[in-house]
């Protein structure tokens, strides 16, 4: 029995006596720790391109998806179903109330001072970090309008920052702008081709400055009106930097039918003079795709109302036409502004690229159904099927010609607009584009004027209405119409069902500008003739039929008035109720976390 | 062919089979002939009276007879052979016949199983001495079944064994649980074989053949002893060892044939799938499917004759094309087959004085569903086990296991596009190339795009000592494994050629070749001696061991782009874009465990279980925890007072335990285990932005990482019962449960959004799992015309339910836990039939559930039950205020039953194994049930040809449609319909499967909720082994045959649509289809 107990507790003894030693430690080999990062300049430059974000390919598509009036949508877009709701409440609406790129841009703050360089790079590192933080923290602002400021990365336990309440918008834009001031300051010009410069920043701190002036100057519930100058004049210096140092310059090559449009569907567009920040793409490195749901009915459509916007080539105003509303779709192309047919498919227009939601190519007739204005979008279209060209557009995610529409802007705003300023921003484009100048007191556009009733308080109301409309042009289906109709105060403009063409009567209609009917729209009690009953016309195409009718009829598409009239794409784009909708609650489920976030702007 | 045909033409081939298979033994057994006489009487050696019913057998044979009312015998023997009498409860006896023609028999009484003995942890234990819940199984019932995987034998064996596939793919690893919910991150039981932990991929690398025990154990006690990762529960498998004399060797083949269980039934008419296609967009905002004249002409005439229709033509508005009107279900085209898969085993065994040898190879080849490409699972597997006796006190052996395993298919097969097919879809054009359309595209994909290849090689091997002390009353026992695995996967994509038109045919698709490789090493290292002694009525057994075990697994892979050469798709022949990516983990545990069992006058026993463990997946202040645990039973059978009913009552035993035992299994939200939580860490990847022409990397920011980071502790609690009846002849087994888990890795506390991160996991939540199991056994044998008729059946029914019941969600928030909430529970809406008329439209506010904000409210769109009265149909958030959601039905399975009956009978066995779920809800959100409503892309199925129609056609429409349109009703009006009005984007699950996202029928609602309940015919086996006095002049000492039929046939409410295992997983029926698979093969021993 001793010997039985004694090799029990022999065994006892190996058994305990190596328990908690290095055996036991196990530690990641592939992946690393803080404390072993943010040691070097690669590291600080690796870990700043966890927030490069910029506007891509799908930009085209957002003058629909944001819900503007240059585009038609049947898809689910947040402000339709905001407009459309009887109810909307933070219940409902959902999104945006997300920090996990502020929480890493503050870890990148508190750390890369371990970075063993020299100040003046670890400035230069600073300054791109607070750069994204002034770019995260506006898109908040715009949104929410009141929010948070946090500079320090939060911890689970740091209860006060946590709870904390909103801070005022004063507040946080002036902080956002003390990070714009920082980075534009300390943030080199010579990067590598792609990576962030001081370019960059000033023309992010450009257009965010002008945002919030003019938000300010024409959102009186703010009641912020009295510093919006102050912010209109920060976008404008910024915007003078640029045009004076920078070196960029409106491409040209004297070519009115292509320079245009060459700017969205270019292989490369990093070398063009024009081009601030590209957001590149290259065949099997990174693809970018192509925008193909443009074409082909698929969720968004151009408006008739973008089109209307577009000067005639001689510089009057389309509406001074003699029967603007009821151009047929071959006369609206007529003598028109050429950016216009380089945004949308004009008659005669042939279709290359059939990867799309479209129907078969060649010369384009546009296939017109229910629910969609019957235009189409070629500004970003890549019109080739070739994979590879496909697969390497590059998008111009921040354009010199937007710097010298924010200078003119701006300086309109201020009152101190000049036709020497003209000459050196929108006549620029207007040059490009092989349009007259526009010129101190101009004619006004009765359609223009309507559209935006409150900027007569200003003393150059004119050339901001033309500079708007330029604006709009030459930025047409980039994706910045959203944010511009909010700063204008211009939500009410939202109300209106965007249309599409015009068609006179029943019958027949040339849609290749040939002279040759290509459709035929026939009455909703007539049958579409069978596959060989169909009249063939003279250059020996059969023509292609359609039955009209109202909203709900069970026709090919819908029309305005009895038989004819405009297409009705949207049946309702419900009411914009100001100035709530400028705003989103934040959403429920993070306000019942945190009660010390209240709602503003009516907002529940 | 519809599907009753089918099953009475599969019926008809197999009995067909069975038929002719037993008319040829028939005829064997007529021919033998009988040489010589003995008689005698069996009597029992407890009280000398005869008995009747003893099964008298002539050894290795299958010829016997049956004692009679007196307990007389008679039968024809060969002079020289051996008789074996057995019954029930009586120890078998075996007695020389040696030219004798009088043999009388006294059997002696067998104490009910008291041999029987049991694998338990680090250990053997008597049946009758357990204390704990352990369920013990016998190989014999996967005997001859035609699988691969271990886990197909185990489905349904044991009561609360819960074992589940989520697929049919050949070679897929089971999901296997024991007693129900265990934590919400997951917790598998752990698997050892012999002795070696294993998880269910490498039990997939397992023989079936191969095993000889396999043990359940249930309850905390019983799983103690492995502490760290047993917490929900073992199962111990054990191999063959050699244990009869002489040389043995054995083969066993099986050859089988297999086509899936169940396919969606889909439209075939193109006529019909494009107009009721056209007419779900039609119905929507977006109407963007739209055919022309020409199309539905063409369809109408194929519709109406399809022999005399061509199904692909040169377009004729575009000469260059082809253009294509398929007419048939394309599942079918691709899927449904017979494809052959073999198995084969041979085992050499046997022992001496001071060796015990068994060497097995075996080789399985199981084809998949896929019948136009390869798509395979091939196992190679070589086990060789020694032990060797040098001295009497010393045992030393060598277990080594070396398999191979290969998986391989088309790089391109996914099941969702093979289901998915459109029956307009065609597959060749006339000059013979590939069709310019999904099957043609899908076909060309499957055959010419490239292969996977994943081969995984595994070589184990244990070495073993037992040293024997004091007679055997002290053992110490160490074995060492090391197993090394690797796995050597590839893929390539190559170009394939789609024909376009006549004279385009273009080479379409990637090129690009992948390989990767795991380095897999695992080493266990066990010693724990074993003290066993009987004092008197004091019987004492006292356990302490050590365990410690490290697994590093190194994984890299590298891809290339641009491969020159379809026929040599390499990374050396290839010039593109080059990727690379590696990655390293590794763990380690370490423990200290013991018992002390003690068991008083054979009657009483208690045990105590316990064990100190520590992982490396825990900062190291809270690395090591502490798990006991305690049994007791009471042998109440053994009591004086019992002795009266003995003859009734045979055993009943009570037990009860509890114990506390550590979870150490972390899960990430994808599913992937955790091995360093709470080291907060950066990986490197590709950044997005092109920086001077290239991507460069970037490092990730770190996670959160929470102080509150260790084991999640799971106590239990059992009583059990073990009741046999009539010598145990009928046998029951009850146990009741309650496990809960506790401090379970969660996010903690609901923290604001502000924080930035994903918040940490910690030890923050609790569950508990409340259920019970039973098992029936009833055996018996009695004389059928002459020979002994022998009767086995077994019925297993378990339950469990499992709820929360601590979660840190104040306000009950739905989207997350929280306190109270039962598993599976599933919360939607009240049906009530469809709006009728526009009136009712606007009388109730439904608009919040139109999906994607867009889709019109007509009559005909499903309506709801308002709860609360308000006139708005309103989900709500929390569960105290849910507006007009409540629960609706519940997702867990319950009462999973098996049911196995199986007799012998003159050479013949059978064996029947029926296994099911009996109740289990189900809300179907996918295509395979939804089709068009879902979204217009995919479908078209013919159960939902019963949609609403608030008119019928006029006459001028009418005269467009087919005849097989009108015949079906499509034309006409259709007021009262199973489905509402037939809107695409109407199931659309894309906008979330929570309760708030969800939108219209995405949203469950009591009318399309489904019964998941199922039945099914797992296993027929019908087996004839030739009669000895046959085989014995060839010197073979068995030969057996025998049919197998796998998954014969199913009942389910949810079986129209898809197989009912399918909906195990949350992938709604999109599973590799399940097999029935037909065998025939022989088992020969030498």
């Amino acid at each position: 029995m001793k010997k039985i107990i004694s090799i029990f507790s022999i065994t006892l003894i190996i058994l305990f006596s190596a328990c908690n030693d290095d055996y036991m430690d196990r530690f990641p080999e592939t992946s690393i720790g803080t404390e072993n990062f943010f040691k070097s300049e690669e590291d600080l430059k690796m870990f700043i391109y966890n927030f490069y974000s910029f506007a891509g390919i799908n930009n085209y598509g957002d003058d629909g998806y944001l819900t503007t009036d240059n585009s038609a949508n049947t898809g689910s877009t947040e402000l339709k179903n905001i407009m459309l709701s009887s109810n909307p409440s933070s219940a409902t609406i959902t999104e945006g109330w997300s920090w996990e790129t502020l929480r890493d841009i503050n870890l990148f703050l508190e750390n890369f001072r371990n970075a063993d360089i020299s100040e003046d790079l670890l400035a230069h590192y600073e300054g791109l970090a607070r750069f994204f933080r002034a770019r995260f923290y506006m898109e908040k602002i715009k949104r929410f309008s009141d929010v948070p400021w946090y500079d320090q990365v939060i911890g689970t336990s740091d209860e006060e920052l946590l709870f904390k309440s909103r801070d005022p918008r004063d507040m946080v834009v002036q902080k956002i702008f003390e990070d714009y001031e920082f980075a534009s300051q300390n943030v080199k010009t010579d990067q590598p081709v792609g990576a962030v410069n001081k370019w960059v920043v000033l023309a992010y701190k450009a257009r965010h400055a002008l945002h919030e002036g003019t938000f300010r100057k024409y959102h009186s519930e703010l009641e912020l009106q009295s510093s919006a100058n102050t912010y209109i004049q920060i976008a404008k210096d910024a915007a003078k930097e640029i045009m004076d140092n920078g070196g960029f310059s409106i491409y040209s090559t004297g070519n009115i039918q292509s320079d245009y449009s060459s700017l969205f569907n270019s292989q490369n567009l990093t070398s063009n003079p024009e081009i601030i920040f590209a957001n590149s793409s290259e065949d099997e490195v990174k693809n970018s795709g192509w925008w193909e749901w443009m074409f082909g009915n698929y969720e968004v459509s151009p408006s008739k109302d973008l089109l209307q916007a577009y000067l005639m080539s001689d510089g009057s105003y389309y509406s001074s036409q003699v029967s603007p509303e009821t151009n047929s779709f071959v006369e609206e192309f007529e003598n028109r502004d050429p950016r216009l047919k380089q945004t949308y498919a004009f008659p005669g227009w042939e279709l290359i690229n059939t990867g799309t939601y479209a129907q078969g190519g060649g010369i384009y007739k546009q296939q017109l159904q229910k629910n969609f204005t019957g235009y189409h979008q070629i500004k970003g279209f890549i019109n080739s099927t070739d994979q590879t060209t496909q697969n390497g557009v590059d998008f111009p995610s921040i354009r010199f010609a937007e710097m010298l529409l924010i200078y003119a802007e701006a300086k309109a705003e201020l009152g101190e607009l000049s036709q020497g300023d003209l000459d050196n921003s929108i006549n620029k484009l207007r040059e490009r584009a092989g349009m007259p100048n526009l010129n101190m007191d101009p004619v006004i556009d009765p359609v223009q004027e309507a559209r935006f009733p409150n900027v007569k308080s200003n003393s150059q109301w004119k050339e901001i209405l033309e500079i708007r409309r330029e604006r709009r042009i030459e930025m047409a289906l980039e994706g910045y119409r959203y944010d511009d109709l909010m700063r204008w105060e211009a939500g009410k403009i939202l109300e209106t069902e965007p249309r599409g063409l015009y068609f006179s009567g029943l019958g027949k209609y040339d849609m290749t500008g040939d002279g040759v009917e290509d459709i035929v729209l026939l009455d909703l009690s007539e049958s579409i003739p069978g596959a060989g009953d169909k009249e063939v016309n003279s250059i020996g195409e059969t023509l292609i039929y359609y039955r009209v009718g109202a909203q709900d009829s069970d026709g090919s598409f819908y029309i305005s008035g009895d038989n004819q009239g405009y297409i009705e794409s949207v049946k309702e784009r419900g009411n914009f109720v100001a100035p709530k909708y400028y705003y989103r609650p934040i959403p429920q489920t993070h306000t019942t976390v945190n009660p010390n976030l209240t709602q503003i702007f009516g907002w529940e | 062919m519809n599907k009753n045909q089918f099953q009475k033409i599969i019926l008809e081939k197999f009995t067909y089979r069975i038929v002719i298979v037993l008319i040829i033994f028939l005829n064997v057994i007529a021919a033998n002939a009988q040489e010589n006489r003995v008689n005698g009487t069996v009597k029992s050696g407890h009280d000398n009276l005869p008995i009747p019913g003893v099964s008298v057998l002539i050894k290795g044979t299958t010829t016997g007879t049956v004692t009679n009312q007196d307990g007389e015998y008679n039968i024809a023997t060969p002079t020289d052979g051996i008789l074996v009498f057995s019954f029930i409860g009586m120890k078998t006896q075996e007695i020389t016949i040696n030219g004798q023609t009088n043999i009388n028999v006294s059997l002696e009484e067998e104490t009910t199983g008291l041999d029987e003995v049991v694998i338990v942890g680090y250990g053997v234990q008597k049946k009758v001495n357990l204390s704990g819940a352990v369920d013990a199984i016998d190989s014999k019932e996967l005997e001859s079944r035609p699988i691969t995987n271990l886990a197909q034998g185990l489905q349904g064996v044991a009561p609360n064994l819960n074992i589940d596939f989520v697929s049919g793919e050949p070679g897929q690893a089971a999901r296997i649980n024991i007693r129900g919910v265990t934590s919400i991150n997951g917790g598998e039981p752990l698997i050892l074989i012999d002795g070696v932990p294993a998880d269910t991929w490498e039990l997939n690398r397992l023989t079936p053949e191969d095993v000889s025990d396999i043990s359940v154990l249930k309850d905390a006690s019983s799983a103690a002893i492995y502490g760290a990762r047993a917490a929900f529960g073992v199962v111990l498998i054990t191999t063959k060892s050699g244990t009869r004399e002489g040389l043995h060797v054995s083969y066993n083949n099986n050859m089988s044939w297999s086509k899936p269980t169940l396919l969606p039934n889909k439209i075939s008419d193109p006529y019909i799938y494009n107009r009721v296609l056209e007419t779900s967009t039609d119905n929507t905002p977006w109407d963007n499917i739209n055919f022309s004249d020409d199309t539905y002409a063409w369809a109408k005439e194929r519709s109406d004759n399809p022999e005399g229709t061509v199904g692909v033509r040169v377009n004729p508005n575009d000469p260059t094309s082809w253009e294509y009107m398929g007419n048939r279900d394309w599942t079918y085209y691709f899927l449904d087959d017979y494809t052959y898969s073999q198995k084969h085993h041979i085992q050499i065994d046997g022992k001496t004085n001071k060796t015990r040898y068994y060497l097995s190879g075996s080789y399985d080849n199981e084809n998949g569903a896929l019948k136009i490409a390869d798509d395979l699972f091939k196992r190679y597997s070589i086990r060789s086990k020694v032990d060797f006796t040098p001295f009497k006190w010393l045992t030393v052996g060598n277990n080594t296991l070396m398999t191979m395993t290969e998986r391989r298919e088309p790089s391109y097969l996914d099941i969702w596009d093979l289901y998915n097919l459109a029956p307009t879809s065609y597959d060749k054009n006339p000059d013979g190339s590939w069709a310019n359309t999904g099957v043609g595209q899908e076909a060309a994909r499957l055959l010419d795009g490239g292969d996977v290849d994943n081969r995984y090689n595994s070589t184990q091997s244990t070495f073993t000592a037992e040293a024997r002390f004091f007679d055997g009353a002290l053992k110490v026992n160490s074995d060492y494994t090391i197993r090394k695995g690797n796995s050597n996967y590839s893929y390539y994509y190559s170009k394939y050629k789609i024909g376009y038109g006549p004279e385009d045919v273009r080479e379409i698709g990637s090129n690009s070749a992948y390989r990767s490789a795991t380095f897999d090493t695992y080493n266990v290292f066990n010693i724990y001696s074993t003290f066993s002694k009987t004092f008197n009525k004091h019987q004492v057994t006292a356990l302490v061991g050590f365990n410690q075990e490290n697994n590093r697994s190194e994984w890299f892979n590298a891809q290339r782009d641009g491969v020159i050469s379809g026929s040599l798709p390499t990374i050396a022949l290839a010039t593109g874009e080059d990727y690379v990516d590696e990655r390293i983990t590794d763990w380690a545990i370490r423990g200290t465990f013991f018992r002390l069992n003690y068991i008083f006058n054979e009657r009483y026993i208690v045990e105590f279980n316990g064990r100190y463990d520590g992982t490396s997946k825990f900062p190291s202040e809270t690395r090591f925890g502490f798990f006991p645990s305690t049994s007791a039973a009471w042998r109440i059978d053994r009591e004086n007072f019992m002795r009266p009913i003995e003859h009734i009552v045979s055993t009943f035993k009570v037990r009860g335990s509890y114990g506390s035992l550590g979870n150490q299994n972390v899960y990430d939200d994808n599913g992937n285990p955790v091995y360093y939580g709470y080291i907060p860490t950066m990986n490197p990847s590709q950044a997005e932005y092109l920086v001077d022409g290239e991507l460069p990397q970037r490092v990730s920011p770190p996670q959160l990482v929470s102080d509150n980071y260790s084991w999640e502790t799971v106590s239990t609690v059992n009583f059990g019962a073990d009741v046999g009846l009539f010598k145990d002849k009928l046998f029951a087994a009850f146990d009741i449960y309650q496990r809960n888990t506790k401090n379970m890795l969660t996010i903690g506390r609901d923290l604001p959004d502000v924080l930035g991160a994903a918040e940490p996991k910690e030890n923050a939540a609790d569950l508990q799992t409340n259920g019970w199991e039973l098992s029936l056994t009833y055996k018996n044998n009695f004389n059928l015309a002459g020979k002994s008729f022998n009767f086995n059946t077994r019925f297993i029914l378990s339950d469990s339910r499992s709820w929360i019941t601590d979660f840190d969600n104040p306000n009950k928030n739905l989207s997350q836990y929280y306190i109270g909430q039962e598993f599976g529970e599933l919360w939607g809406l009240e049906s009530d039939g469809f709006y009728k008329t526009v009136e009712e439209t606007q009388a109730l506010d439904e608009t919040q559930l139109i999906p994607w904000g867009a889709l019109s409210i007509v009559p005909g769109w499903p309506k709801y039950v308002d709860q609360d009265g308000n006139g708005i149909i309103e989900k709500g958030y929390t569960v105290d205020d849910p507006k007009d959601a409540q629960i609706i039905g519940n997702t867990s399975p319950r009462f999973r039953y098996g049911l196995n009956l199986s007799f012998d009978w003159n050479g013949f066995d059978v064996r029947t194994f029926v296994q099911g779920i009996a109740k289990k809800d189900y809300y179907p959100r996918h295509y395979l049930y939804w089709g068009f409503y879902q979204q217009p892309y995919a479908g078209g199925y013919e159960h939902l040809m019963d949609f609403y129609r608030p008119t019928a056609d006029s006459d001028v429409d009418m005269a467009k449609h087919s005849q097989a349109y009108i015949d079906a009703g499509l034309a006409d009006a259709n007021l009262d319909s199973q489905y509402p009005v037939l809107q695409a984007w109407l199931a659309d699950r894309n906008l979330g499967e929570g309760l708030n996202d969800s939108k219209g029928l995405a949203t469950p609602q009591t009318g399309y909720l489904l019964s998941a309940a199922y039945i099914r015919i797992k296993n027929i086996t019908v087996g004839y082994t030739l009669p000895k006095t046959l085989t014995q002049k060839i010197n073979i000492e068995r030969v057996r045959f025998f049919v197998s039929g796998e998954n014969i046939a199913e009942w389910s409410e949810v079986s129209d649509y898809f197989d009912p295992e399918a909906v195990t997983d949350d992938g709604h029926g999109y599973a590799y289809p399940f097999q029935r698979r037909y065998s025939f093969g022989v088992n020969i021993d030498f």
